[in-house]
């Protein structure tokens, strides 16, 4: 049985909840009035600039910083050994399972590990300054063998990372069902192949940031952060700094973007608080781009080796993937990622699975989350294989989905992965899709393309997202530093409005916007009338932060719950001064009305409340109301991107003619934050499947591209228009029948993608296997088709 | 990512550029767009003592005609080149080229003059002046010296300006041409992986003359294909000739493998490159345009 969340009866006032609304943060963010970390110039600032390690592996024989503390203008010069002792290494907020914590430090402690860790921190009145000092520090570094490639990194002679350990396999989880070799065995049509997922970036706009401000007279540590989760930042901090949290204060105004890997503390934010604390002075560093490649964690890359079985009639038998994550050199405090297992198994049931993760370190930047978490990976693999097993068997791509959906009766579904999928029709978003793209056109072209020499195809891509998490309870049994719910305070001020105070910072899912539309609904006031105070630890209830899709689904059960006694708080005090049974009062539009006929202002009731001087017996003063909400389940998001592309088996060259995206996120609380969630995700889907990568050359173990120069990020230019479309099913386990939004984008585009370009090119037999799908990848397989001919 | 300190001069007239370029003794560099110089003095990667601006100086900036050439500033901004009525009737292959190069942004500091100094191998100014037979006029305190664009450029970012010239104006001949540019990028306006630009004169009779083909990308510097162009002058670009036109383009380059594509797939694109945009000549040539 699912649990299914305990709903209000009908509301009958006016929603706001479902409106197409324009974002309240756009009038700032637009305008260039948001307030990003630099923004802040305080008096006396100082910067922050690194010496950082220039090999994949180095051990420091000495270092030499006597020509940058001469330097004019130079405030402070760290060295390993100075804050070593003083910092304890970086906690992991979500540690991989049964797996050894390697936590970073703040400076590389007698070897660094990867191109690009931090060696010597510098403070200077400029940041030009403290770069020039940087240049001046003389580090001996002795280079120590290393390893760059994830399958490298397993084998017997491989260099290992940390010594101690004795391998560089951080941990293997397995996780299965049935028997899937005898599956295989069964099955009459078995694919299977290697596929190797690119590295890539999240790229926020901003860079990681940092202001700390250390005032020694009132002992406060202030930082400004440019984080997903400001009250776990200050936790990490207090322990890393060894401070009790009360002297530490985190504030975080606008995040310029984030994704996953502006989540926790990163070395840096350690350092520029012991320069603030040392020099009584605010230090900031503001990460530039060439710094960003080689410190802010990294994401994706993995090899998978995956094999599916079938039956002639299209069941899936069988399904396995071991793979090996590239984690880098370290664990990141949410690295590596988790759900290319728990979510392996995607929309489809069948009886028999394994997913075995493999957590690899190499001599690289560490792999942080980012939006998807493992699940762009496992669905790109499972739904490029399922379309080879579809054409083996001469069986429509579309017919073999369906045949092996997981139904909508058949919910609650608990994957072999570990999920409990809590509803979804996932047939009714292939068949809109299908639908919408015109798919019989499609092959009719296709057809009439091919006698004419060119080559269309069109390709799909299925997936079942994982959003929010199921519980503290869940996260308690996985020693998770945090938990899973969301708390906020909801307080009316005396304009006649209410201000909503929370932990999660606006690093650009709207909110500011959608929790005013929530608030609103409940209170019964207008969205107008609800401001959001979000990101300032002093002031806003301990809480988890934005992440993991979850936002939504937790931050609207606290703002229910909040809103709801705030309301029936007014209403009780609205009663006494009208001198009506409260039964009668009816609040809406910012007005309580009886149904005997007085009225009186939601300002005035508040008004009254703050003076107290009217108040009914036994009532406190004050209306405002503290409340926790704790999910009970996930929410499972869902759906399917379809594309459409025509090859050039000339030169490989590709166009993407048409990008479609049909998705299910239950209940939408505003259909335009939706539609832009899914614009962002979809553009950084295809960024990482037909452009970016970033690439380590084998040899010198050195980081090929690591500037803007060289990493393609896709411009709005190289982007297809994006059609979007959605069916509606309200998530029983959910407040308001939500479910996230914030990653589905990212997951299923390259799949469809690559499931379009095999399907053009199935004339030569192509089989695509891995990302990004570059023009050079399309005329390699073609070409190595031809030789073999 | 910010740079090593330098002095900051800023130049009123060519001359007094000229005289500050002497004094810092090939220890200078000229600021003009400074797309290419900017981030290469935030990255650090260079460090020079000297940034001279040259900005106010004027007179640098202007699209001349004069007699079967135009005279083009070496500070004429790439968006003046996309727009100028001038260039879009008598030059249309630098209009049409200098939307291959960065974005708006970029084409609305970048100069011809800095593309040309930079000489990025890829880069699609210096491809355009070599396919158009373009004369780069330079400048030092000893005075004026005109070289061909064929032979102005010496190496990736090495040209034949000594330290203490500068690029004053570009000089392009202009005839009843046809002219083409065809490019493979990783992404809109990014480094060419290759490309490739072709002017002819047509022929009465169908046929063309003077057929100039020039590939950027796969060589140190951007080259004119001196076989293929050679071969090409005086056919009417029947198939098979265009086919070994591309052979001889491709037995011409020495194409680098780099992160954008391997030096192997920059060879496969160069005949086909040199054929799409011959024939892309010739269906201009057909419609009686540019």
């Amino acid at each position: 049985m699912t649990e299914i969340v305990e709903r209000q009866t009908e509301q009958t006032r006016k929603s706001f909840i479902g409106q197409r609304r324009t974002r309240v943060e756009d009038e700032r963010l637009v305008r260039g009035l948001g307030r990003f970390v630099d923004d802040v110039d305080p008096p006396r600032l100082v910067h922050m600039a690194l010496v950082r390690c220039p090999y994949p592996r180095a051990r420091i024989v000495s270092i030499d910083a006597s020509a940058a503390r001469a330097l004019p203008g130079v405030l402070e010069v760290l060295l390993p050994e100075d804050v070593l002792e003083r910092t304890d290494p970086i906690t992991i907020l979500r540690p991989i399972p049964d797996a050894p914590a390697i936590m970073p430090r703040a400076l590389a402690d007698g070897e660094a590990l990867y191109e690009g860790q931090p060696v010597v921190s510098v403070c200077a009145v400029s940041r030009y300054i403290a770069e020039d000092a940087a240049g001046l520090i003389e580090v001996e570094y002795e280079p120590q063998p290393f390893v760059v490639d994830v399958l490298k990194a397993i084998e017997d002679d491989a260099p290992i990372l940390h010594e101690h350990m004795g391998t560089n396999v951080v941990v293997t989880n397995p996780r299965g069902d049935g028997d899937p070799e005898r599956g295989f065995e069964e099955s009459d049509v078995v694919v299977e192949d290697t596929f190797s997922i690119n590295r890539v970036s999240g790229l926020p706009m901003e860079t990681r940031a940092i202001l700390a401000d250390w005032t020694p007279g009132v002992k406060t540590l202030h930082v400004r952060a440019s984080t997903q989760a400001p009250h776990l930042f200050r936790r990490q901090l207090a322990q890393s700094l060894r401070l009790p949290e009360a002297d530490i204060r985190v504030t975080c105004d606008d995040v310029g973007g984030a994704f996953g890997l502006k989540l926790g503390i990163f070395a840096e934010d350690l350092l520029a608080c012991v320069h603030s604390m040392d020099l009584g002075r605010p230090v900031k560093w503001v990460e530039d781009r060439m710094e960003f490649f080689r410190g802010a964690t990294q994401a994706r890359e993995s090899v998978h080796q995956a094999k599916l079985g079938v039956s002639s009639d299209g069941l899936i038998v069988s399904y396995t993937n071991r793979y090996y994550v590239d984690a880098g050199a370290h664990n990141s405090p949410m690295g590596s990622p988790m759900l290319s297992s728990l979510m392996f198994q995607g929309p489809y049931k069948f009886p028999n699975g394994y997913v075995e993760r493999n957590v690899v370190l190499t001599n690289k930047v560490p792999v942080g989350a980012y939006r998807g978490y493992g699940q762009p990976e496992g669905s790109f693999v499972r739904e490029v294989l399922l379309d080879r097993a579809a054409r083996k068997i001469e069986m429509d791509r579309l017919e073999i989905r369906r045949k092996n959906f997981i139904r909508p009766d058949d919910m609650p579904w608990q994957t072999i992965g570990g999920a409990k999928y809590d509803s979804g029709d996932y047939r009714a978003c292939l068949d809109m899709a299908a639908e919408t793209i015109g798919y019989e056109d499609v092959l009719l072209r296709q057809a009439e393309a091919r006698a004419d020499g060119r080559y269309v195809g069109v390709g799909f891509g299925c997936y079942v997202e994982m959003t929010g998490y199921p519980g503290s309870k869940f996260l308690g049994k996985h020693n998770a530093q945090y938990g899973a719910h969301e708390g906020v305070v909801v307080r009316a001020n005396r304009s006649g409005g209410v201000d909503v105070y929370t932990g999660v910072p606006p690093i650009g899912q709207s909110t500011e916007t959608a929790f005013g539309q929530v608030a609103a609904t409940v209170i019964g006031l207008d969205p107008g009338n609800v401001r959001v105070f979000a990101g300032d630890t002093h002031g806003t209830p301990v809480n988890t932060g934005s992440f993991a899709s979850r936002t939504l689904i937790a931050g609207s059960g606290a703002i229910e719950r909040a809103g709801r006694e705030v309301r029936e708080k007014a209403l009780r005090v609205a009663a006494h001064m009208l001198d009506v049974p409260v039964e009668t009062l009816e609040l809406e539009d910012s007005v309580i009305t009886s149904t005997q006929g007085p009225r009186i202002t939601f300002e005035e009731v508040a008004l009254n409340a703050f003076y107290a001087h009217r108040m009914p017996e036994g009532e406190l003063p004050g209306l405002e109301a503290t409340a926790y909400y704790d999910p009970i389940s996930n929410a499972f998001a869902y759906g399917t991107a379809a594309a459409i592309v025509e090859v050039d088996p000339e030169s490989g060259e590709f166009t993407l003619e048409r990008f479609l995206f049909v998705h299910d996120c239950g209940t939408q609380v505003n259909p335009l934050l939706v539609e832009g969630q899914l614009h962002g995700g979809i553009a950084q889907a295809l960024g990482a499947a037909l452009f970016e990568e970033i690439v380590y050359d084998q040899e010198s173990g050195q980081l090929v591209n690591g500037s803007m120069i060289d990493y393609f990020m896709p411009t709005a230019a190289d982007l297809p228009r994006i059609e979007l479309g959605h069916t509606e099913v309200a998530s029983p386990v959910t407040p308001f029948g939500v479910r996230g939004i914030g990653e589905s984008g990212t997951i299923p585009p390259g799949a469809a993608v690559a499931n379009a370009l095999a399907d053009a090119l199935s004339p030569f037999g192509v089989d695509i296997n891995r990302l990004p799908l570059t023009a050079e990848y399309v005329w390699r397989l073609l070409a190595a088709k031809q030789a073999a001919r | 990512m910010k740079p090593a300190p330098f002095v900051y001069e800023r130049a009123g007239s060519v001359e007094e550029a000229l005289a500050m370029l002497q004094r810092y003794e090939g220890d200078a560099r000229l600021l003009a767009g400074g797309q290419s110089l900017v981030p290469l003095l935030n990255m650090r990667l260079l460090m020079p003592s000297a940034v001279i601006d040259v900005n106010d100086v004027p007179g640098l900036d202007e699209i001349r005609e004069e007699g079967d050439e135009v005279a083009i500033g070496a500070l004429t901004r790439y968006s003046r080149i996309e727009w100028s009525p001038t260039l879009v009737s008598r030059l249309p292959l630098l209009t049409e080229t200098v939307r291959y190069v960065g974005d708006r942004q970029v084409r609305t500091r970048g100069t011809l003059g800095g593309s040309l100094a930079h000489a990025d191998p890829t880069g699609e100014m210096p491809l355009a002046a070599i396919a158009l037979g373009a004369t780069v006029v330079v400048q030092s305190q000893a005075g004026r010296r005109a070289v061909p664009a064929e032979e102005f450029f010496l190496g990736p970012y090495y040209t034949v300006l000594e330290p203490e010239e500068m690029v004053v104006e570009v000089r392009f001949p202009v005839r009843r041409t046809v002219s083409a540019i065809a490019e493979h990028a990783r992404r809109h306006g990014d480094f060419a992986v290759i490309s490739v630009a072709a002017v002819g004169e047509p022929n009465g009779d169908g046929g063309w003359k003077s057929v100039r083909v020039a590939l950027g990308g796969v060589a140190d510097t951007p080259i004119l294909a001196v076989e293929a162009s050679a071969l090409l002058s005086g056919t009417s670009l029947e198939p098979d000739v265009v086919a070994r036109a591309g052979e001889m383009a491709l037995a011409a380059a020495d194409p680098p493998t780099d992160v954008r594509a391997s030096a192997d797939y920059r060879r496969h694109l160069i005949p086909i490159y040199v054929r799409r945009t011959l024939e892309l000549l010739q269906t201009r040539r057909s419609e009686g345009a540019r």
